[in-house]
């Protein structure tokens, strides 16, 4: 008797908790995919064209264009990919969470789940910081290199920029967030077959 | 847990370059600094005590810490190397080549030790869900 009323108040315990903390995670990992992609997208299309007076040769003054492209900085290039490798991990979990609650390998699954948002936190964080510091670097310049600021000559680039970066640390604070529910889940959740097995 | 540690802090002072012109390198400084303090005192916590836990999360934070600090100072080095032609960013390594040099070492010396930190937070997270797992399944 005792035995059955404790799997009764396993199972509805089981059942209550994980529910508020699903939804929960699910609405989080959409904020992060849209903070992510939102990122990659306007560094992704950053770009400014300037045109400048070079020299005037009589009366006709000769034009140079010179372009800002998020190209021509590497910490760049990885900004974009990472955030879009983030987006894309973010997509393939909330797809997993919806669609696929079956699809389980060997009981590792919640382990895989922990261990890919960790690796997408380091990738988030790196790609942020260095685009962090080399846009403080466009900014402010650096005297003791002779390295002039940029942002006084391309000031779109620059703003926008700094809101793609804006976004991308509001997505590594939530992946951040969801890394450690993820941890947490695979620590404290019940194992289904445990309720089952009497001893 | 006593694996060694190696953490790469520099204090590059040329005649010229010091590590303290850039903020990336300040920030890879302090970082580092920070991961080496906290290892060294972790060294020191007794097997069975209950603040595990907390080496956990700090090492999960400490090793984010140290991936940002390298990445961001990998950036402005290549910057420093290569020089970005489209800013009109002249490379400066070709006058500062010893303090070029010694960034390379430190950077070398940053990824050993962000290596060595994630073989490290993978087993203290293997070594601590071990036990907790064994209870419930």
């Amino acid at each position: 008797m005792a035995l059955q009323n404790e799997d009764k108040l396993e199972v509805g315990y089981s059942s209550l908790q994980p529910k508020p903390k699903k939804w929960v995670l699910l609405m989080l990992r959409l904020l992060a995919f849209f903070a992510t992609a939102a990122a990659t997208v306007v560094m992704g299309l950053n770009k400014e064209t300037k045109t400048l007076v070079v020299a005037t040769v009589g009366t006709t003054p000769i034009k140079a264009t010179l372009t800002a492209k998020f190209q021509h900085t590497p910490a760049f290039v990885f900004f974009v990919i990472a955030n879009g490798l983030a987006s894309i991990h973010n997509l393939v979990m909330i797809m997993g969470d919806l669609f696929g609650q079956k699809l389980d390998y060997k009981g590792l699954r919640l382990a895989m789940i922990a261990i890919l948002d960790m690796m997408t936190v380091a990738l988030i964080s790196g790609g942020a910081s260095a685009a962090a510091f080399m846009a403080e670097l466009g900014k402010n310049g650096n005297s003791h290199a002779r390295w002039n600021s940029i942002c006084d000559k391309y000031k779109t680039f620059c703003d926008h920029g700094g809101g793609a970066l804006i976004a991308s640390f509001a997505g590594l604070i939530l992946m951040l967030i969801i890394s450690v529910m993820s941890i947490i889940k695979l620590l404290i959740k019940p194992k289904p077959d445990s309720t089952t097995v009497v001893p | 847990m006593a694996t060694s540690h190696e953490k790469g802090t520099f204090f590059a002072l040329s005649y010229e370059a010091k590590y303290s012109d850039t903020p990336a390198f300040k920030f890879f400084v302090i970082a580092n600094a920070i991961v080496t303090v906290y290892a060294f005192l972790v060294l020191f916590i007794p097997s069975e005590s209950q603040l595990w836990g907390l080496v956990l999360a700090l090492d999960l934070v400490f090793t984010m810490l140290l991936i940002s600090s390298i990445s961001a100072a990998l950036a402005v080095a290549q910057v420093g190397k290569k020089g970005n032609s489209s800013a009109g960013w002249l490379p400066v390594c070709g006058q500062v080549t010893k303090y070029c040099n010694q960034v390379t070492g430190a950077l070398v010396a940053g990824f050993i030790a962000i290596i060595t930190y994630i073989i490290l937070l993978l087993y203290s997270i293997y070594t601590f869900l071990n036990p907790l797992l064994g209870k419930n399944g």
